[in-house]
């Protein structure tokens, strides 16, 4: 697999301040987010909020109202044919040509990226492979289930051979063994060296699959505040003891930060931990003063919880 | 969604129901005819569609009014007639053509079918809801309908009688399209169907007249007899040409002269047999229940010169009654009968066109005066409607047995 | 809540029998077997292209099946199919709405399809656009709303008749992350009201924590008791992860303790919780430093991920 030369910024893509309005709708007022070579970046944020607006914007579809776009160092607005060269985009929508078997799909998407005929077929027999439908190369599109289709439309992002990948829900609809493959799939696109922006509702699959996050909010991307948000989701543990058990007094005990959790009783409680060695010691110390602990662990996902939290101010 | 939000819940009471029903109920109706329409409720640009479309019946209406004359006459209302039947079968067709599988499309249907609503109820609310649109239009031209009226001669009883009938023409149109929609899984085909079996109506019912014609034609002989001139002798010949230039045949001896008989074969067509394929045509249907013009008496019957419709008539009834002896005796010439009539002195040379003319007038009077039947036309639409219905209700039955091919439910 | 007054002695809402069904050639459902209780959540688990929609659409009366019995609140859909509509609020899995007419008016309009007075479907309207918070929503035309919020409506839509079963297929496709928060909490709030709801989902994670009962199904099949062993089975794996790998599976080793080799850490078999409690003060005891200990993720998914190996 080949990947062009990245830009020598070191980042793949970069937004600005970005803002752009429908008609009186203001979908996106200040969007600002970086990707970098070989990560996977998250885009969370509630319905509405202007992540696919967004989206389109860095896929060079649509012209922001204000603010900088550059992919590989180009301005899509004003140098569309380079910024897109660089981008495969995976819409929310799945469309296809119902007629075209999977191998002309991608074929023709190949020539319309400029491939001789013999490397477009080259290419798309190479990226069936990739997500797993060469046995259906031959079927027309019509015939494709849900996450195949969806399969099928990764694989068209990918013809153009893209330095960035911008993937819009790409989970959607997808069956749970398809999703996993889905994470192995984005993550080895990014072990590639490929820059990729996913946007999903599910937030503990996405806990698996990113490196970093940008949450959005209303039109705005939350920059730091959210990352600290996330960190300290991160570092939250829950233990829970037999019941009966006294955390809570157990854990005030070892001078811990910690709070009870929403209807449960003393046994269950969350607890703040700075790594994976502390939160060993504390088990340690925990378990040696005879507290009956029988799970410890991250209170659930990192992304959610930052989420909701984050989400529970703007309300 | 949150657990601590104390909202009331208003109970509601729905009744409770039995069976598979699927006739329709007239709340029922009613209610899908009004959620339908809501759904209708032009944008902005469909507003501006409809003002153009508005504007053009209006302009036309007025161009014809400027350019007619002072007199009575029925065209201008023939023609808004023809109009609102012409837009009323491509405008009710296109929506309801749209509405079963668009809506399975979107995923608007299966909801309501999940409701105490019947197939019946969403079968007859679609149709009256598509059928109401073709109707506004009927409105937007009541300007240019009363002047054209007012100057048409016919009676208000005929107009509402022919309104009455263009709007069952529409609906079964609509119903057409409706059964489409139901049968075929994109609107796309179905829309294009609902046209193309409008077009059978109209144009294809003449095309398919014109090329029966020739299966139901029989051969006839006919015998023309002239005058030989090339064996009369000299002093015929003058006397012959003097006599037809100064009309005087007295000096001309009829059994004198020699006459050829010459033979033809022409072939008439039985339309009589093959004039239903005409009268189911809905145009023809119009024609057949619009007022009847007598083209010797009208202006004493106080009615305009007979117009389209009554030379549509004319046209259909000839082709209704086929071929006449009067018909045959008028293709038949015989010149030495002629010279022998009119050496006799007994006749006006005059006269014998006289003859010609009045059997020529009192076909047209009795083609015009034909008895009108929009029987066979209307008898056709209602089979059309019910059939229509029929199958529309069948495929909104639920639980589905059969789905339309590559289709989902919902 | 009127529902529980009314609610017969039999507490089966839904029961389906051997019920099968083919599109053509294509058999979707081939034997479904399931029962849905009253208020209980149950949920219906298989790959795209199992059955479940045309199964979800079987039961609520929408699609005759070829073979089989299915008694919806004691009524069968064949022959009954108004009854059964009548107790049954059904989300379908695509998302359909009126562009042009307002939310509200929607459901008036809906509630009016069910013979509700206009009034009473207005009131009934409001509340329930209220409970999926889209009351701000109300007189805008469902046009502008947005994937979820569309879906949110769609909720409100199958709860307009106040239905005693509730199918929900794939009711969180699309929803943002609170509203999935929200709606696994309202689907427990409908359960408790006595109602019985039938669910089907992907992310398995959420379901683990909103369902009662777990049907899977592949194939067109209704796996039954096997499924079920298989998910007592999954829910008693738990996952230690110890920052010095080799200690912790060292340790179960010289233990004896037969265990599956994991990211950072190992997979154990434990009956119940106190068990748990033994097993980590055991090893926090020989000194391995364990830094996260408990259930083994998603019970629905290993079971899931374990049945559906042979899916190509």
């Amino acid at each position: 697999m080949t990947v062009q030369a990245q830009a020598p910024t070191g980042h793949a893509l970069h937004a600005q301040g970005v803002r752009r309005a429908f008609g009186s709708v203001q979908a996106v007022v200040n969007a600002s987010l970086t990707l970098t070579p070989g990560t996977v970046t998250a885009l969370i944020g509630p319905n509405g909020c202007g992540k696919t607006t967004l989206m389109l914007m860095l896929a060079g579809l649509l012209r922001p109202d204000g603010g900088t776009v550059e992919v590989l160092g180009h301005d899509p607005v004003t140098a569309g044919a380079v910024a897109r060269k660089g981008i495969g985009w995976m819409p929310d929508v799945l469309g296809m040509w119902d007629s075209l078997t999977c191998t002309e799909t991608l074929a023709t998407f190949g020539r319309a990226y400029g491939l001789s005929k013999a490397d477009a077929d080259a290419r798309a027999f190479t990226m069936l492979e990739k997500v797993h439908l060469a046995d259906l190369a031959a079927q027309p599109a019509r015939v494709l289930s849900r996450g195949q289709k969806q399969r099928l439309s990764l694989a068209r992002a990918l013809m153009g051979d893209p330095s960035v990948l911008i993937l819009d829900e790409p989970a959607s609809g997808l069956d749970p063994r398809s999703r996993i493959e889905l994470r192995d799939l984005v993550r080895a696109l990014a072990a590639e060296g490929r820059a990729v922006l996913i946007s999903s509702h599910v937030l503990s699959e996405l806990d698996e699959m990113v490196d970093e996050a940008v949450f959005m909010s209303k039109g705005v991307t939350l920059g730091e505040s959210a990352e600290a948000e996330v960190a300290r989701a991160r570092a939250r543990w829950r233990v829970t003891a037999l019941p009966g058990h006294d955390v809570h007094a157990a854990l005030s005990e070892a001078a811990r930060d910690w709070s009870p959790v929403e209807g449960a009783d003393a046994s269950v409680a969350v607890v703040h931990v700075a790594d994976a060695d502390d939160a060993a010691d504390l088990l340690a110390s925990l378990v040696a003063s005879g507290m009956r602990i029988s799970a410890f662990g991250p209170v659930g996902s990192a992304l959610e919880q930052a989420y909701l939290s984050i989400e529970q101010e703007r309300r | 969604m949150t657990t601590t939000e104390t909202s009331p819940n208003p109970t509601v009471t729905a009744p409770a129901r039995k069976g598979n029903p699927w006739l329709p109920t007239l709340h029922g109706t009613f209610l899908v005819t009004r959620i339908e329409l809501l759904r209708r409720r032009p944008s902005t640009k469909g507003w501006i569609f409809y003002g153009i479309l508005l504007a053009a019946i209006l302009g036309l209406g007025i161009l014809v009014s400027v350019l007619s004359t002072a007199e009575k006459t029925s065209t201008p209302l023939e023609l808004v007639l023809v109009l609102v039947l012409g837009a009323g079968m491509l405008i009710g067709p296109s929506l309801s053509a749209t509405s079963i599988n668009g809506d399975s499309g979107e995923g608007v249907l299966a909801p309501l079918q999940m409701t105490h609503l019947t197939a019946g109820d969403l079968a007859v609310g679609k149709l009256l809801s598509s059928w109401f649109v073709a109707f506004a239009v009927l409105v937007t031209t009541t300007p240019f309908l009363v002047y054209a009226y007012a100057r048409s001669g016919w009676h208000l009883g005929e107009l509402l009688l022919v309104l009455v009938v263009i709007l069952f023409l529409v609906l079964t149109a609509t119903a057409v399209g409706l059964a489409w929609s139901a049968i075929a899984a994109r609107a796309v085909a179905s829309v294009s169907l609902a046209h193309l079996t409008t077009g059978v109506l109209v144009i294809g019912t003449l095309v398919l007249f014109a090329f029966t014609a020739p299966l139901v034609s029989d051969t006839m002989t006919e015998t023309d007899r002239y005058v030989a001139w090339d064996e009369l002798s000299d002093e015929q010949s003058t006397a012959l040409e003097d006599a037809y230039n100064t009309g005087d045949f007295s000096a001309v001896d009829p059994d004198a002269l020699v006459c050829d008989e010459e033979t033809y074969e022409y072939g008439i067509a039985h339309t009589e047999r093959t004039a239903w394929m005409v009268l189911i045509n809905p145009l023809v249907v119009i024609e057949e229940v619009s007022p009847l013009v007598n083209p010797l008496t009208f202006e004493e019957d106080g009615r305009a010169a007979p117009g389209i419709f009554a030379n549509v008539h004319q046209m259909v009834s000839s082709a209704r009654i086929g071929p006449t002896e009067a018909d045959a005796q008028m293709m038949e010439y015989d010149e030495c009968a002629d010279i022998a009539t009119m050496a006799s002195g007994d006749d006006e040379s005059a006269d014998g066109g006289n003859a010609y003319q009045d059997t020529w007038e009192q076909q047209q009077e009795e083609q015009a005066m034909y008895p009108r039947t929009p029987w066979l036309g209307l008898g056709l639409q209602v089979l059309l409607l019910v059939g229509a219905m029929a199958i529309v209700t069948h495929r909104l039955r639920v639980p589905y047995r059969t789905l339309r091919t590559g289709t989902r439910v919902a | 809540m009127t529902i529980l007054e009314e609610a017969p002695p039999i507490t089966a809402a839904i029961q389906a029998t051997g019920v099968a069904r083919a599109f053509g050639s294509v058999q979707a459902v081939q034997d479904a077997t399931l029962t849905v209780e009253r208020g209980k959540v149950t949920a219906l688990i298989g790959p795209n292209g199992c059955g479940k929609t045309t199964l979800m659409l079987m039961l609520a009366g929408l699609l005759r099946p070829d073979a089989g019995e299915i008694r919806v609140a004691g009524a069968d859909p064949r022959t009954d199919s108004a009854a059964v509509r009548a107790a049954i609020g059904w989300m379908p899995d695509q998302l359909g709405s009126w562009d042009n007419l307002s939310c509200l008016q929607t459901l008036t309009l809906v509630g009016q399809s069910y013979r509700i007075p206009a009034a009473q479907a207005r009131a009934k309207g409001l509340s329930l656009l209220r409970k999926v918070h889209l009351e701000e929503f109300a007189d805008r035309p469902t046009r502008v709303l947005s994937r979820g919020q569309k879906q949110r409506l769609s909720l409100a839509r199958a709860l307009v008749h106040d239905p005693a079963v509730l199918l929900l297929d794939e009711p969180a496709n699309g929803l943002d992350p609170r509203s999935r928060v929200e709606l696994r909490q309202y689907v427990r709030e409908i359960a408790a009201e006595g109602r019985a709801v039938l669910v089907s989902s992907h992310v398995l994670a959420e379901l683990d924590e909103m369902v009662d009962d777990a049907v899977f199904m592949s194939k067109g099949r209704t796996l039954g008791d096997d499924a079920a062993r298989m998910v007592a089975h999954a829910r008693t794996r738990y996952r230690v992860w110890s920052l010095d790998v080799d200690a912790l599976r060292r340790a179960l080793t010289d233990a004896s303790v037969p265990f599956e080799e994991a990211e950072g850490g190992a997979m154990v078999s434990i009956a119940d919780e106190a068990h748990a409690q033994q097993a980590l003060a055991w090893l926090v005891g020989a000194g391995v430093p364990v830094h996260r200990f408990g259930p083994a993720g998603s019970a629905l998914e290993q079971t899931y991920m374990a049945m559906e190996e042979d899916r190509r």
